[in-house]
């Protein structure tokens, strides 16, 4: 019983530091995913522009335009084609989702790279001309540049030229700009806080913060770049009293435009808030799951430890308090399930601490078991477990329980062998000679190695029937053998095997129950292999040779 | 060859149209750019894009004699088709105010088009049995270029001039512009659309007089 305590203990213990240790990683990973995200919108609209521009290139009013020298039916020729990309009015206050494919307006740049004016902004979308003028580049580029215009009625656009290349000669012939409003890094769905904005020419505009913390920030960015253009780096900066981390990553790189930064800022404040809330209420589970583990340790622990006569003499009393143990036991337990199943449902927890979790909730299955396990222990050693003995068809019995164990992903890759005339019957009440069964073959499977054999056989032996059953494991220590019946005892190869020492104690009381024993018979090189006596059903004429043969 | 063919109806256009008031004759060769070897995706196309110059290929040039010439009362009203996706002829030199008709040759839709400023204009889409022929009458000189809206390689150029007196050369640059007026002239040679050389050339009755270009 101290061993269930300690070891949830120990679980809850290893649970609550790995998560320390993962909420500061789920924040860098979760403020990963947020850029990730905005780089995955800006690659779509890389590709539809890409695929417009394609469009576009094949247009032979563009081309027309282009190369014969009609400059001015330049904007009308691809106004159909670009009609979708420019959506909604200039200005329009309603920034729907597919804004982020909405271009707020367009030029051509020439085959020198420099700005074709629209004859009318009507299709074109209005942009100043010192704005326009800028646009331009050095030469026509062979591949989609990006670049970030600084405008001054309202902050940044994000700028992409695309290469108009002839279909014909492959030649770069023009190309086309566009101006978006650029996307920006949102509130993730686990509610991180993260502030998003972006750097370029010398300029910061990080609209959620103060101006004169954006003026704090772009000295720092300034120093923290200076004339280098790294690719991304991070400092961590006090705003407001606060700590904040202040992330940046180059947006354009290798472009023929300025560099351009994407710059976060996040409050770590906020994380370490954010931590400590998720540390109590994960403390908070752990704490019920441990108090319940330990009022089932305590409990059961004075049941057991309790004579044998002592027992007996309150029997009235425990047939009551058994009922109510159950109860009183596994209703805590399937409390903490839910409660942790709940949590697991929410969306609050980082993913680590999901993981962490669920194992608890893994963890409360097992509880139940050993608790269900106790139970029966305790009714047995109080005496009142008593059989209502029927002939039991032991053949049918062990294929099912085969069937079941068959069920269970394992990777060992067992053999499995059966001797066993048909329609044996025993002596037996179904649900405890099951139990017996199961247990042995559950063992003969999980102290297996791999590719190893699982031997059942059966055989009249007088009044008896005798049921081996065999597994190719590591043979038991003669040391170990002694005490392999204990309760609580586990197997020194098992230290990876699931389960927690009731099985053997149990199968071999219930054995006894049904006036057979369960006993090692050997243990060596060549295996491991126990033994059931149970006593042979009674031949009451009808229903035992009915059963028998309906299956034999 | 097709080209050849283009040529030789030129030339019969230009006997006509010389025939009432002149004698004299001009024949050399133009010295041709060396034909560009097509891309090879567009190796089917005979109007070459390279640089934003359209040149026919393989190369052939325009022979034409500028001057101020009085204008006829009637001008032929000439074809320029499309033919399995191409334009026939490829190359066709008219005099100003000629009608070009457009008839398409194809079983499916064409759109024939111009941004040049020469001549814009905007057929729209027709088929095969579309009457009368969709036609534009050519009156200012200078290179149209013609263009499919919905097939974007086709490709076709039309050499408008002020002139009765052209003729098309062959694909090795020879040429032979017949029934011309005498007196002082200058004689060009278009090769592309950036490119047309010139040369004065003093024309006698019944004489004829060898001209090379360059």
């Amino acid at each position: 019983m101290l061993i269930v305590s300690a070891v949830t203990a120990l679980g809850l213990f290893f649970a609550q530091r790995n998560m320390a240790a993962n909420v500061e990683r789920d924040f860098q990973r979760e403020f990963q995913d947020g850029l990730s995200a905005l780089h995955a919108a800006q690659a779509v609209r890389h590709a539809l522009l890409a695929e417009r521009c394609r469009a576009l290139a094949r247009k032979p009013r563009l081309h027309a335009a282009l190369e014969d020298n009609a400059l001015d039916l330049l904007y009308p020729s691809a106004r159909d084609e670009l009609a979708d990309v420019m959506g909604g009015e200039e200005g329009s206050a309603q920034e729907s989702a597919e804004s982020v494919l909405h271009a707020r307006y367009y030029r051509f740049l020439n085959a020198r790279g420099a700005v074709i004016s629209p004859p009318e902004y009507r299709d074109a979308g209005r942009l100043p001309p010192e704005e326009e003028a800028r646009l331009g580049l050095k030469a026509v580029p062979d591949k989609p540049q990006v670049g970030y215009l600084w405008r001054k009625a309202d902050g940044y656009d994000e700028v992409i030229a695309m290469p108009i290349v002839s279909t014909e000669t492959g030649d770069v012939i023009a190309a086309i700009v566009l101006g978006f409003k650029p996307s920006v890094l949102g509130d993730g769905p686990a509610g991180a806080k993260i502030m998003s904005g972006i750097w370029t020419d010398g300029q910061l505009h990080l609209p959620s913060i103060p101006a004169a913390a954006q003026a704090t920030l772009a000295g720092t960015m300034r120093n923290g770049l200076s004339g280098r253009d790294p690719a991304e780096g991070s400092v961590e900066v006090r705003l407001e009293g606060t700590p904040h981390l202040l992330f940046y990553k180059r947006l354009n790189p290798d472009s023929l435009y300025p560099p351009a930064y994407e710059v976060c800022l996040y409050s770590l404040a906020d994380s370490l808030a954010r931590q400590r809330r998720l540390a109590w209420r994960f403390a908070g589970a752990g704490a019920l799951l441990l108090f319940g583990a330990l009022a089932a340790s305590r409990f059961l622990s004075g049941r057991l430890s309790a004579p044998v006569e002592k027992l007996a003499a309150v029997s009235e009393r425990n047939a009551r308090f058994s009922a109510d143990a159950s109860h009183q036991l596994k209703t805590p337990v399937t409390v903490i399930r839910v409660g942790l199943e709940e949590l697991l449902a929410g969306e609050t927890l980082a993913p680590a601490a999901r993981e962490e979790v669920a194992t608890l909730v893994h963890q409360t299955f097992r509880l139940t078991s050993v608790i269900e396990d106790l139970l029966l222990l305790s009714r047995v050693d109080s005496g009142r477990l008593r059989l209502d003995f029927v002939p039991v068809n032991l053949t049918r019995l062990i294929e099912a329980s085969l069937d079941d164990l068959g069920t269970v992903p394992d990777g060992l890759d067992l053999q499995v062998t059966v001797d066993c005339p048909p329609g044996l019957h025993v002596a037996g009440e179904t649900r405890y000679t099951t139990l017996i069964v199961q247990n042995l073959l559950e063992n003969a499977r999980k102290y297996n190695r791999p590719g190893g054999t699982v031997r059942i056989a059966a055989r009249e032996d007088g009044d008896e029937v005798v049921l081996t059953i065999g597994n190719t494991g590591r043979s038991i220590s003669p040391a170990a053998q002694k005490h392999i019946f204990e309760r609580f005892h586990r197997g020194d190869t098992g230290e990876n095997v699931p389960g927690h020492g009731l099985g053997l104690n149990l199968a071999r009381e219930l054995a006894r129950l049904h006036g057979g024993d369960l006993r090692l018979v050997r243990s060596d090189e060549s295996g491991t292999e126990f033994e059931i006596r149970f006593r042979r059903a009674p031949l009451a004429a009808g229903s035992g040779t009915k059963i028998g043969s309906s299956h034999g | 060859m097709f080209l050849r063919r283009v040529a030789s109806f030129s030339l019969l256009f230009a006997l006509l149209a010389g025939r009432v008031s002149a004698q004299a004759v001009v024949e050399g060769r133009v010295t041709l750019p060396k034909p560009r070897a097509a891309p090879v995706m567009n190796k089917r196309y005979a109007i070459v894009s390279v640089g934003g110059v359209l040149s026919p290929y393989p190369p052939v040039a325009v022979v034409y004699l500028e001057g101020s010439f009085p204008k006829p009362t009637r001008l032929p009203t000439l074809q320029m088709a499309q033919k399995d996706l191409e334009f026939v002829p490829l190359l066709l030199a008219v005099q100003v105010g000629t009608r070009v008709e457009f008839p398409n040759l194809d079983d499916t839709y064409h759109n024939i088009f111009s941004y040049s400023a020469a001549k814009r204009f905007d057929l729209g889409r027709y088929r095969p049995d579309e009457r009368p022929i969709p036609s534009q009458v050519f009156d200012v000189p200078g290179l149209v270029t013609l263009r499919c809206d919905i097939h974007e390689h086709m490709r076709g150029l039309i050499l408008v001039l002020a002139t009765p007196f052209f003729v098309l050369s062959d694909t090795e640059g020879r040429y032979r512009l017949e029934g011309l007026p005498a007196g002082h002239y200058v004689l060009k040679a278009w090769v592309d659309s950036q490119t047309t050389l010139e040369r004065p050339v003093d024309l006698r009755p019944d004489a004829t007089l060898r001209a090379d270009f360059p």
